[in-house]
């Protein structure tokens, strides 16, 4: 067992089933101290699970859960350093504001005073002054997860974890929530594992992400990493924009590989040490990929295809292009809406994608 | 077009309609009290007030043991009763099988008062057989008799009886009451205890009241099971039943049928001022609180 103080959480082999269903299968990682650490994936794939095992609402059915080194596996919610921030619901509704936030601190048996104090400090940093004597139901949606967080950080654990916390919010609220959930995780320090199936609120507050889906770990990484260079097929399809092809490697050479996509063949960066006749899919986020006019397909060192132009969808910012390639398969080629490549296609028109070398990558699994 | 507003009627009517049913339904009642207090007893030509039947009541010795058995069951009910409505109420909200669940609850109401009664009676004797025999072959006694009809087997018939009705007395109460609520407080540091004392059972501590009410009302009105699984004592009720039969309506036994009467409807009564008291109480403060914050 790798027992690491430095790091916040560290789970080793971790699985729940639940009857026949595998929620989770022997899932190992580590959160570092202080750090905002995402579980993002498909609905179902078992970040709930997860999270749970963390705060100890549900018992493994094998494998260890540290807090800062020590094994906490068999302790109960209340005898770990984690607090938990739910979807909804979880506001106690026959005590005000107040005394939800103050609940925690009144089991430690804090002096009133000191309590009232701190509560009106917590309020005032989630943005609630003032509102300590409401009733729960006198909040709106976003004022509510707002005192459920007051009512986590008054406690000053260790870890705080966040199960879909913006998910009933709409959309311009959540997206200042994930700022001031970040802005407020920064000030306190303390490390946040939160849970969504939203990219963006994904990329907006986390330090890391860690991708979860089947009741797997599939990939994690920084923001940046795992939307600029996924590792996994699975990565990539599920991050960004991205277009997946499957083929095969052909021939292998220096740090480039030969991938043949049955209808064309295109040269790729060789990052994990494929070896020839191996099955690969190749992945390209749809704004590296371009449309060329045939002079620009003749000298620019790029990879090409040949396809047919279907239609564009004029998203403001950016404009998508749909291409069919010879095997059937759709993709999409996005552009900036301003650019002087406003070159007009005709649906059915031949065209050529391209893309640089490097902009491919090469997925194995 | 009709105007319901502009027409009195229609309206008067609706409360009419009302009056009527439940004059129909309480007159009767309200006579066997009138006549309770009336020196001459039913059918008499002329009135004279009097407390005497109820003084013959009470220095009744029978109908004073009788009082305190249906006492005790009534006690021993709520006591065993309401914690298991409250249990089934918890374990319905957390089951994925929630239809399974209500009917397998409330099945004790779909079978009539006699034949639970006497089926709990043949497995009480069969029970009690089936223990003499193992006694007699093992040579040991102590439980002789567990299953013997008296106090135990009437509570048991009492609580088939009453547990569906407090299940749902505090399952309706729960309704605000959701899971992460007692997760939440547990993450806050909270024992399983804590939680339920702090934050479930407030918000469902007049579902239980009420139940209580109700299962003491069910038990001390039932004559049917308890007649049949009392064995040797009486009830207020079964004394009641027995008088009737053997020596007709007396004096006495209006006086009988207007204290139940006056009884059940006091701890009705009593219940419904608390909840709407509570009710209003609970409205007053949301709306004072909710007045805006002075910025
Ligand atoms: N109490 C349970 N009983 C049986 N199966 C369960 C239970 N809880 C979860 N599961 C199953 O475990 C798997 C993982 O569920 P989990 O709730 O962890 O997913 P999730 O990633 O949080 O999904 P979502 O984004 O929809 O919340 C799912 O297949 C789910 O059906
Ligand atoms: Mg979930």
């Amino acid at each position: 067992m790798s027992q690491n103080a430095d790091n916040a959480v560290e789970v080793i082999d971790l699985s729940k089933n639940y009857g026949p269903v595998a929620a989770l299968k022997e899932v190992s990682f580590s959160i570092e101290s202080g750090k905002y650490f995402v579980l993002l994936g498909p609905s179902g794939g078992g970040k709930t699970t997860l999270l749970r095992l963390i705060g100890g609402f549900i018992k493994p059915s094998a494998g260890t859960v540290l807090l800062h080194g020590r094994d906490v596996t068999d302790l109960a919610p209340n005898e770990r350093p984690t607090s938990m921030v739910f979807q909804s619901y979880a506001l106690f509704p026959h005590m005000s504001v107040a005394k939800n936030v103050g609940y925690g601190l009144k089991l430690r048996r804090m002096r009133k005073a000191e309590l009232d104090e701190r509560v009106e400090e917590m309020l005032a940093m989630v943005g609630l002054e003032g509102y300590g004597a409401r009733m729960p139901h006198e909040l709106s949606g976003g004022q509510q997860q707002r005192v459920q967080l007051a009512r986590s950080l008054v406690l000053q654990s260790d870890v705080l974890l966040l199960d879909e916390p913006l998910a009933a919010l709409d959309a311009k609220l959540r997206k200042d929530m994930c700022l001031e959930l970040k802005r407020i995780q920064e000030k306190v320090g303390i490390t946040f594992i939160h849970v969504t199936h939203n990219q963006e609120e994904a990329m907006t507050v986390a330090d890391r992400i860690a991708i979860v889906a089947g009741g797997e770990l599939v990939e994690q990484g920084a923001p940046r990493d795992v939307y600029e260079r996924p590792v996994r097929r699975f990565t990539a399809d599920f991050i960004g924009e991205n277009n997946l092809f499957d083929g095969r490697v052909t021939k292998t050479g220096g740090n480039a590989a030969t991938v043949d996509l049955d209808f064309a063949t295109v040269q790729a960066l060789n990052g994990n040490g494929l070896a020839a006749g191996q099955a690969v899919a190749l992945s390209i986020r749809s704004e590296l990929l371009g449309l060329l006019t045939p002079a620009d397909a003749e000298n620019g060192g790029l990879q090409t295809i040949p396809a047919e132009y279907l239609e564009e969808v004029y998203l403001g910012l950016t404009t998508s292009h749909l291409v069919r390639l010879p095997n059937g398969q759709e993709i999409m080629v996005r552009t900036l809406s301003n650019g002087e490549a406003a070159a007009t296609f005709e649906p059915g028109q031949t065209v050529t994608v391209g893309w640089k070398t490097e902009a491919a990558r090469l997925h194995p699994d | 077009m009709m105007d319901t507003y502009a027409n009195p009627w229609a309206y008067r009517a609706q409360w009419a309609y009302l009056l009527i049913i439940v004059g129909a339904l309480m007159a009767p009642v309200f006579y066997t009290i009138y006549i309770s207090f009336n020196e001459h007893g039913f059918g008499a030509q002329i009135y004279d007030f009097t407390w005497d039947w109820y003084v013959v009541l009470f220095r009744n010795q029978q109908i004073i043991d009788s009082l305190s058995w249906t006492a005790y069951l009534g006690a021993a009910t709520i006591l065993t009763a309401v914690p298991m409505g409250l249990i089934a109420a918890k374990y319905y909200k957390r089951t994925r099988h929630k239809v399974v669940f209500v009917t397998l609850m409330l099945s004790p109401l779909f079978v009539p008062a006699d034949i639970l009664g006497s089926a709990l009676l043949v497995y009480f004797k069969n029970l009690n057989r089936a223990f003499e025999w193992l006694g007699d072959s093992l040579g040991v006694t102590w439980f002789y008799g567990w299953f013997e009809l008296g106090f135990f087997t009437a509570l048991v018939g009492l609580i088939l009886w009453t547990v569906p009705y407090a299940f749902v007395v505090i399952l309706i109460t729960m309704s605000r009451y959701r899971v992460q609520q007692t997760e939440a407080a547990r993450s806050c540091g909270a024992t399983a205890w804590q939680a339920f004392w702090q934050i479930e059972f407030p918000q469902i501590r007049v579902g239980v009241f009420s139940a209580s009410a109700f299962v003491f009302i069910l038990s001390f009105n039932e004559y049917t099971r308890t007649s049949l699984l009392k064995g040797g004592f009486d009830t207020f009720t079964t004394v009641l039943i027995s008088h009737m039969f053997n020596t007709g309506m007396s004096g006495d036994s209006y006086a009988m049928g207007g204290l139940v009467s006056v009884i059940s409807m006091a701890v009705i009564g009593a219940v419904l001022v608390y909840t709407l008291a509570k009710a209003e109480r609970l409205e007053r403060e949301a709306r004072a609180k909710a007045e805006p914050v002075a910025a």
